[in-house]
């Protein structure tokens, strides 16, 4: 046999003994590194906004935006009223956890004012008529530092001081 | 904190990565492997630094990479079990002019892979070949028959 090159040990490297699990050591890890865009394909990661859809005897409303998210992501929350009685004085109120570690970049169309509610962000809609709709659209933005797992989302829906509607979710940040 | 963290994750992604994928997709640098390298790199930065444009932070971000990767040398210069793991070992592709068919498609190469690298080492057929040896880098060494 002609002379085997320095550091080559002909069982390890020629007939590879002991070595016949690496390769399956290394198609598990491409499998894990793979599984994550294909987990990702099913929103697990986020992104898509999910819909939920508030009915009461007064109002109804449909609450559009993402509850998994990423640092670093724009997107949109709208909130679509319909008032089913007279609404006179529409106020949507949301909780801490719309505004913690996010940049709210717009409010269209813009409330006719806005004031802290012990703490929560209150828009003021104004009057709804009856059958009438109001479209609330409100652009995000994650701050990048922001990380959140279970943080509680709360939407209520008042006119004046009577509460017509309550939401609650829990959203996660990804970092 | 978070860039120090953001980098030893990455970091570490991106090693298990180069490990995982093969030796094969490392040696051969095509023209759209180097577009992907590019595009490789840009992806990471964005989830590196995010919106942090200062020199801290690249200073934060490049020295922990840099230390981690001479972390990861020394380890496998110190404990050889790790240098299994981090580099792993040659793979004898030809013996005396003979391909072993079953170690070029455990590494996913071809006969025409093969001798492409020959004619890219001088080396007209594989016959002439007394080893052929896929290193742990990527490339294949031919050491010719006397």
């Amino acid at each position: 046999m002609a002379d085997i090159p320095d550091a080559i040990v002909l069982k390890r490297d020629r007939d590879l003994e002991g070595r016949q699990h690496d390769i399956w050591v290394r198609r598990a890890l491409l499998g894990l590194v793979v599984a994550v865009p294909v987990i990702a394909l099913f929103n697990v990661f986020g992104q898509r906004p999910d819909t939920h859809t508030l009915v009461g005897p007064a109002a109804s409303m449909k609450i559009y935006a993402p509850a998994r998210l990423r640092g670093g992501l724009l997107y949109e929350g709208r909130f679509h009223i319909t008032a089913r009685q007279d609404i006179k004085d529409a106020y949507l109120v949301l909780g801490p956890g719309w505004a913690e570690g996010m940049s709210i970049n717009t409010i269209e169309p813009s409330p006719v004012s806005e004031a802290s509610n012990s703490g929560r962000l209150s828009f003021e809609l104004g009057h709804i008529g009856a059958g009438k709709s109001y479209i609330l659209f409100m652009q995000f933005q994650v701050n990048p530092t922001n990380v959140a797992l279970g943080r509680k989302q709360t939407v209520w829906l008042n006119d004046g001081d009577e509460r017509l509607l309550t939401f609650s979710r829990d959203i996660t940040v990804f970092p | 904190m978070d860039i120090t963290l953001r980098a030893v994750v990455l970091f570490l992604f991106m090693y298990l990565l180069t490990r995982v994928i093969g030796r094969r997709e490392l040696s051969s640098l095509q023209p759209f492997d180097l577009i992907l390298l590019i595009v490789l790199g840009d992806t990471i930065q964005q989830g590196l630094t995010q919106d942090d444009y200062s020199v801290t932070g690249a200073v934060i971000a490049v020295g922990t990479i840099a230390g981690l990767q001479v972390l990861t040398s020394w380890g496998a210069f110190r404990f050889p079990w790790l240098r299994r793991v981090l580099d792993g070992h040659p793979i004898v592709l030809v013996e005396d002019g003979n391909v072993i068919e079953k170690n070029l498609r455990r590494e996913r190469l071809t006969i025409d892979d093969l001798t492409e690298q020959a004619r890219a080492n001088q080396v007209t057929s594989l016959e002439d070949v007394q080893w052929a040896i896929f290193e742990p880098s990527g490339s294949i060494s031919f050491i010719p028959k006397q």
